[in-house]
C-alpha cells in the first residue's frame, strides 16, 4: 500500500515536470517555424476567396515577421535619408504591398508536405532554421530556409530564403532601383507604393 | 534573330497571321534602333558627394543598364510574340505526363556537361551521380524520359562552365542582358560558348536536331514558369530590376550548390555579390 502511494506520488510529481518543462523544450525556433510554415501551407490554399485568402496571410504576417525589422532592412540605406513622416507612410504600405505581392503565391502549395530539416546560429540573437517543401515525389524539394530572430519563446521571422533567394534583398534591390530612377527621392518609392496598392 | 533568316525559321514564321509577323519584326526593328541608340549610353556613375546614390550603382553592378533596359524590352518583345504563345498552348494541351517525359529526355541530353563541369570542380562524388543517372536514365529510363535514377534517390543537380569559371576564383563581370538568352554576364557568356563546344550531342546530331532540342528546352522551361514569371511581373515595381536581383541571387545560390547563406558577409567565391551586412537587421528606433 505504501509503496503504491510513493509510486504515485513519483509519478504525479514527474507528469507535472513534464507538463512544466513541456512548453519551453517545445517552443524552438524550428518548432516556430514549423506551426508557421504549417499554418501558411493548410490555411492558405485554392479553397477560399481571395480577399479570405489576403486577410489569414496578414494575420500570420504581422504575428511572426517582425514586419519593421524587415521594412527598414528592405529600404537599406535609404532608411536614414527619409524622414519620420516618409517611415511611417513606408512601413505601412510595405505591409500593404507585401500582403498583395505574396498571398496569392500560396494559392497552389496548400498540401505540400512541409519539413523543417536543421536550425544553425548565426548571431547571438539570430537562427537560420532550414526547411524543404516537397512539390512532387522524385523531384528535388524547394530549399526554404528562414532567418529568425528572438529569444525563449518569442521568436520572428525577418528573412525568407527560397532556392537562395533572399525575398528582403530581392524587395531591397528592387525598391533602391526605383529610388535610383526618381532621382534618389524616397518620394518616388512611395508613389510607386501608393499606386500598386491602390487596387 | 539568326532563326529568322534561316529557311526553317521562316517557316515558322509563315504559320503566324500576318499581323502577328509584323508585330514581331516591328520588335525587332525597334529593339534594334533602341538598343543602337544607348550602346553608347552607359549608366553614368554618380558623384562621390552622394554616397547612397554611389552605393545603389555599385551594388547594382549594371554599368550597362541602359543597354540592358533596352535588351531586355527586346527579349520581352519576342517572349510575348514567340515564345509565351507557344508555352502557354504547350502547357494547356499537353499532358504533365507527356511533359515530363520531354523534360527528363532533355535533362538527360545535358549529363555530358554537367559530368565535365563537376570533374572540373573537382565534384568527384556530383560527377558520378550524375554519371550513374545518365546510365541508369539511358537504358532503364528509356532513352532519358523517365527520371528512373531520380525515383530510387540520386536526385538530378545542374553545373554550367560559368559556374566552374566562379568556382576557379573568375570574377563575374558586369551584368549583361544577352539577345534570346537573357540576364546574364561575361563571365557566363563564356560559359554558355564552352558548354556548348563541351556538348557531345551537338557534334552527333544534324543543325535541325540542335535546333529543335533549343526550341524545346526554350518552351518547356518557360511552360514551367509560366505563373511564376506572370506573378513576378505582376507584382513588381521595377520588373527588370527584380530579374536582375533574382538573377544574381540565383546564381550566387547555384555556385554554392545550394549550401545555406544567411546573406551575410562570410568568405565567398568571387564573383557572387556579397550580401547585406547583419548591422542591417537593426530593428529600426522610430515607428
Amino acid at each position: 500500500m505504501k509503496f503504491r502511494r510513493v509510486f504515485l506520488f513519483v509519478a504525479s510529481l514527474s507528469v507535472a515536470g513534464i507538463l512544466l518543462v513541456a512548453p519551453a523544450l517545445a517552443s524552438g525556433p524550428d518548432d516556430f517555424v514549423r506551426s508557421t510554415g504549417m499554418q501558411a501551407f493548410n490555411s492558405l490554399g485554392s479553397g477560399i476567396s481571395d480577399d479570405e485568402r489576403a486577410k489569414r496571410f496578414r494575420a500570420i504576417l504581422t504575428r511572426s515577421f517582425d514586419l519593421p525589422t524587415i521594412a527598414k532592412f528592405v529600404l537599406g540605406r535609404y532608411w536614414r535619408i527619409a524622414n519620420k513622416i516618409q517611415r511611417g507612410e513606408y512601413v505601412a504600405l510595405f505591409e500593404e504591398f507585401i500582403v498583395q505581392a505574396y498571398a496569392h503565391r500560396f494559392k497552389d502549395l496548400s498540401g505540400k508536405k512541409f519539413l523543417v530539416k536543421q536550425t544553425r546560429k548565426l548571431t547571438a540573437r539570430d537562427k537560420l532554421v532550414l526547411s524543404e517543401v516537397i512539390i512532387a515525389p522524385g523531384r528535388p524539394p524547394v530549399r526554404v530556409n528562414w532567418r529568425v530572430r528572438g529569444l525563449e519563446s518569442k521568436y520572428r521571422i525577418i528573412d525568407v530564403m527560397v532556392e537562395g533567394i533572399s525575398m528582403s534583398v530581392t524587395q531591397r534591390d528592387e525598391f533602391a532601383a526605383v529610388i535610383r530612377r526618381s532621382g534618389g527621392k524616397v518620394e518616388g518609392l512611395l508613389a510607386a507604393l501608393r499606386k500598386k496598392t491602390q487596387n | 534573330m539568326r532563326i529568322i533568316r534561316t529557311k526553317k525559321g521562316f517557316s515558322i514564321l509563315k504559320s503566324y497571321p500576318a499581323i502577328a509577323r509584323n508585330k514581331i519584326f516591328r520588335i525587332i526593328a525597334g529593339g534594334c534602333v533602341a538598343v543602337a541608340l544607348t550602346l553608347s549610353g552607359c549608366a553614368t556613375e554618380p558623384p562621390a558627394n552622394n554616397p547612397e546614390a554611389l552605393a545603389a550603382y555599385k551594388q547594382a553592378n549594371d554599368p550597362l543598364e541602359p543597354f540592358n533596359r533596352a535588351m531586355f524590352e527586346v527579349n520581352l518583345g519576342l517572349d510575348r510574340a514567340i515564345i509565351k504563345p507557344i508555352a502557354y498552348v504547350y502547357k494547356e494541351i499537353v499532358p504533365d505526363i507527356f511533359r515530363d517525359f520531354v523534360e527528363n529526355f532533355l535533362d538527360n541530353l545535358r549529363s555530358p556537361i554537367i559530368v565535365a563541369n563537376d570533374l572540373l570542380q573537382g565534384e568527384f562524388e556530383r560527377a558520378g551521380t550524375t554519371l550513374i543517372r545518365f546510365i541508369m536514365n539511358s537504358t532503364f529510363g528509356i532513352a532519358g524520359i523517365n527520371d528512373f535514377a531520380g525515383e530510387v534517390g540520386l536526385v538530378r543537380h545542374d553545373e554550367d562552365f560559368g559556374q566552374t569559371l566562379a568556382v576557379a576564383g573568375v570574377e563575374s563581370g558586369p551584368y549583361l542582358m544577352l539577345p534570346i538568352f537573357g540576364p546574364s554576364n561575361p563571365r557566363d557568356g563564356i560559359g554558355i560558348i564552352v558548354d556548348l563546344l563541351l556538348d557531345p550531342f551537338q557534334y552527333l546530331g544534324n543543325s535541325a536536331f540542335g535546333l529543335a532540342r533549343s526550341g524545346a528546352r526554350a518552351v518547356d522551361t518557360r511552360a514551367r514558369r509560366y505563373d511564376t514569371i506572370n506573378e513576378l511581373e505582376r507584382t513588381s515595381l521595377d520588373f527588370y530590376a527584380a530579374v536582375r536581383s533574382l538573377h544574381r541571387q540565383r546564381r550566387a545560390d547555384e555556385i554554392r550548390n545550394g549550401a545555406p547563406s544567411a546573406n551575410q558577409p562570410a568568405p565567398m567565391i568571387s564573383g557572387t555579390a556579397p550580401g547585406p551586412n547583419v548591422d542591417e537587421w537593426q530593428t529600426p528606433r522610430t515607428k
